[in-house]
């Protein structure tokens, strides 16, 4: 069976365990629609790290130019209106997303698309056609090169940081643009839960946080509770039409009605308008009234015309909190910490108003810009293993959306609901609508929606090789698992028979498997034997680790297994060692394939009796 | 192989109806620290592996635990398999089910926050009544078709309380 998680790439680590002493070199990164950011623990410290001039945020720009190469950063949006089609600006927008849903962003985006491989939006450049992932790629490759400049050495993996409410089309457009660009993802993480870590709220003893992000274009608000270490999200919510950008259009539009100038703008003119509304706006976080003159107009906003102008918008995100409380089933009175994320709380009034909801001050001390990059960083360094024994945070994600499968009616079946905590995995039986229905076809799709249309159609695939049946006889499982990047695989087959039919998943926004592994290829600029001498090491690295820990698992937890089990383990074992100091790279890669299988059960045994361990001799005390 | 632990199992708990929430809580917390991939970063493919189906094992087992409804049919289905397409005749229950969708739906109209809190604390202490009388029943076999009687209730019961919940974000949204 295939899955759609994607599994083809191994990337060099680092051989040093952190054990030994040397801490493995891991980065929190905050890829953002506007700036990204880099960071990393150095000696306890959390520290963003800055490019050459000493700037920390990075320009989510990415520029193709003529001569083959690629500018990324503050000079790449710089040449936006001199070469508006090779510039790319605000890719996080288009990344995992549709043709469709970019058509509706068209305005703002002056891109020319082509329809790419799976509906993919491709932007059609002066180096050809670009996708989303390609671009995000760009930007983390720089990161990843100041990442390995600042540290000295090749990074061992990267927290990379998502909006709560990206799908997963985002979140695995999100991952396979890291893996293109060289950088192992530990983790995916929920960027409000990175700002929670960042302000340390995980060393408390207990407690509910609200994490309130108001960024640019969206708002996003999160509900997490912390106990015994474990950092559970309980749930999120947000708006994504919402953001500091909507309070511009409001000053823009009094500045344009007081004014009694014309509505009808050019583009340039109203670039020039929201900008000097956006300096009105920052200039009144601190100023009690300032003075806008627009053509021959001149008028004073005080801060509480400026607060009236917002108020509705301000009131829609705490709407969003509301039900975010709602969801999570907390009262509004347990919360004890409010963390404040995004440019545009710096407003006072967002302030105030948030803090009379929640009965309490939000903590505003760190940069709310580098916030999330800095727990991203702690997350990566807790994950690399450098922090273990005085710190064993456990963070607990959910799934933001729900996910469901399409059934007769264009109704959809939910599967997962939304906010259940992750990874998580839930099994649904159906059957055939017609006798001797041999396939069948799957479309899984994601939103709160009854109907099909109304939700985003992930992914489509066909179930065939059923027995011939009469109607309603066969029994069709299909199992939904969402692991712990938030990333989700199908799997359907038929039970009653016991034939496993096969599966074919194709992500409908992202790219396959086989895309990614060519671009790899393509951009790797090794000799073909270099390559293949570069795979066999890399391999045979792969095969020495995995009988080195299949081994000292077998020594400690040896007793979970008959005799039987045991041989057919060792068997496997031996067949690997040796096949693993010749030089057939495909038949090593096979016998570890063969190794992994053999091993499955066994890995499992040991978990459940490490939890059984746990509360073992605990069950009398309380019976 | 072997049987697949219980639910109730999983986490070392006594199998009964009555459970100590607060003690659910830390031993999930407790288990999960323990098997979330997270603290596999750095291991074999089939040891991630395995630590994404025990944490998300651990999950389901957790939110059935945690729900009373979840959790009295899951000790029925123990018991016996039960028939949740079946259709259950309650007669006693079908005047108290009337009743409280005409209210809900009166406080549709009304907009009254207040009167919407009485209502959900009418509900809850319903919910309650429900919930002890089955845990005086459910392990008796001859008591069978009451239990099975009494879990339609709860999860009528949750039902009624989620819709109370749309109902005021319908409002609030206003």
């Amino acid at each position: 069976m295939k899955k759609k998680t994607m599994s083809l790439v191994q990337i060099v680590e680092p051989d040093a365990p952190a054990a030994s002493g040397q801490p493995r070199l891991a980065v929190g990164i905050d890829l953002g629609t506007t700036n990204s950011l880099i960071a990393t623990v150095r000696e306890g410290q959390v520290v963003p790290l800055p490019d050459e001039q000493g700037c920390f945020a990075l320009a989510s720009a990415v520029r193709y130019l003529q001569d083959d190469s690629v500018s990324v950063g503050h000079d790449a949006r710089q040449c936006a209106s001199c070469d508006p089609l090779n510039c790319i600006l605000s890719v996080k927008r288009l990344i995992g997303r549709g043709v469709e849903d970019v058509q509706q962003l068209g305005e703002q985006m002056p891109y020319r698309f082509q329809a790419g491989e799976s509906h993919m939006p491709l932007i059609e450049t002066v180096q050809g056609a670009k996708s989303p992932v390609e671009v995000s790629a760009e930007i983390l490759k720089v990161l990843r090169h100041r990442g390995e400049l600042a540290l000295d050495g090749d990074l061992f993996g990267a927290v990379i940081t998502v909006p709560a409410y990206f799908d997963d089309a985002q979140r695995q457009a999100t991952k396979d643009a890291a893996t293109l660009a060289g950088i192992k993802v530990l983790r995916l993480l929920n960027e409000p839960t990175a700002a929670a870590v960042a302000y340390g709220l995980d060393r408390q003893a207990e407690g509910v946080v609200v994490v309130y992000d108001l960024g640019g274009g969206t708002f996003d608000v999160s509900i997490l509770r912390l106990s015994q270490g474990v950092f559970e999200v309980l749930a999120t919510g947000g708006d994504s039409a919402l953001g500091g950008d909507d309070f511009d259009h409001v000053v823009a539009d009094w500045i344009v009605q007081q004014s009694g100038s014309s509505t009808d703008l050019s583009p340039g003119e109203q670039r020039t308008l929201l900008r000097m509304a956006c300096d009105l706006k920052e200039a009144l976080s601190q100023a009690e009234s300032v003075t806008a003159s627009y053509g021959d107009w001149q008028g004073e906003l005080t801060r509480s015309r400026f607060e009236q102008l917002i108020e509705p918008l301000v009131s829609r995100s705490l709407r969003a909190c509301r039900r975010a409380v709602r969801d999570s089933g907390i009262d509004t009175g347990e919360v004890t910490a409010v963390v404040m994320v995004g440019g545009s709380t710096r407003v006072p009034m967002v302030r105030e108003r948030v803090a009379q909801l929640f009965d309490c001050q939000p903590l505003t001390d760190i940069d709310p810009d580098k916030v999330v990059a800095m727990g991203a960083a702690i997350q990566a360094d807790i994950l690399a293993g450098n922090q273990s024994g005085n710190n064993d945070l456990l963070l607990l994600d959910v799934n933001p959306l729900s996910l469901g499968l399409e059934t007769m009616g264009e109704l959809v079946e939910k599967i997962i609901p939304r906010n259940t905590t992750i990874p998580v995995s839930r099994t649904q039986d159906f059957t055939t609508a017609r006798d001797g229905q041999t396939a069948m076809a799957l479309h899984v799709v994601q939103g709160e929606r009854e109907l099909v249309s109304d939700c985003r159609s992930l992914a489509r695939f066909e179930l065939r090789g059923i027995p011939p049946m009469v109607a309603g006889a066969a029994k069709i499982r299909v199992t939904f698992q969402v692991d712990a990047d938030g990333l989700l695989s199908v799997t359907a087959r038929e039970a009653r028979s016991g034939v496993e039919a096969h599966v074919e998943v194709k992500p409908s926004y992202g790219l396959s498997d086989e895309a990614v592994s060519r671009m790899l290829e393509e951009s790797m600029a090794h000799a073909e034997d270099d390559r293949k001498a570069r795979g066999l090491r890399e391999q045979q690295v792969n095969a020495g680790r995995l009988l080195e820990t299949v081994r000292v698992a077998l020594q400690t937890d040896g007793d979970l297994l008959d005799v039987a089990e045991r041989a057919l383990i060792d068997e496997q074992l031996e067949l690997l060692e040796q096949l693993a100091s010749a030089d057939d790279q495909g038949a090593i890669a096979r016998q570890v394939q063969k190794v992994n299988q053999a091993t499955h059960e066994f890995a499992s045994r040991r978990m459940d009796a490490t939890v059984r361990r746990a509360f073992a001799g605990r069950q009398l005390e309380e019976l | 192989m072997s049987e697949p632990a219980t639910h109730f199992e999983l986490f070392g708990l006594p199998q009964a109806f009555v459970l100590d929430a607060g003690e659910l809580d830390r031993r999930y917390r407790e288990a999960v620290k323990l098997v979330h991939p997270d603290r596999f970063v750095a291991a074999s493919g089939p040891e991630q592996r395995a630590a994404v189906e025990r944490a998300a094992a651990l999950n389901e087992a957790y939110q059935v635990l945690k729900s009373p409804s979840r959790r009295a049919l899951y000790l029925l289905n123990l018991q016996a398999a039960l028939d949740e397409e079946a259709t259950v005749q309650d007669p006693e229950f079908l005047f108290q089910q009337m009743e409280w969708r005409e209210e809900l739906e009166e406080l549709g109209n009304s907009a009254d926050f207040a009167a919407i809190d009485t209502f959900r604390q009418r509900l809850i202490r319903a919910r309650q009544d429900v919930d002890q009388e089955f845990s005086g029943v459910w392990q008796d076999p001859a008591q069978r078709p009451r239990a099975e009687r009494l879990v339609r209730r709860m999860q009528f019961l949750d039902k009624v309380l989620y819709e109370v919940r749309q109902l005021e974000e319908r409002l609030d949204d206003f």
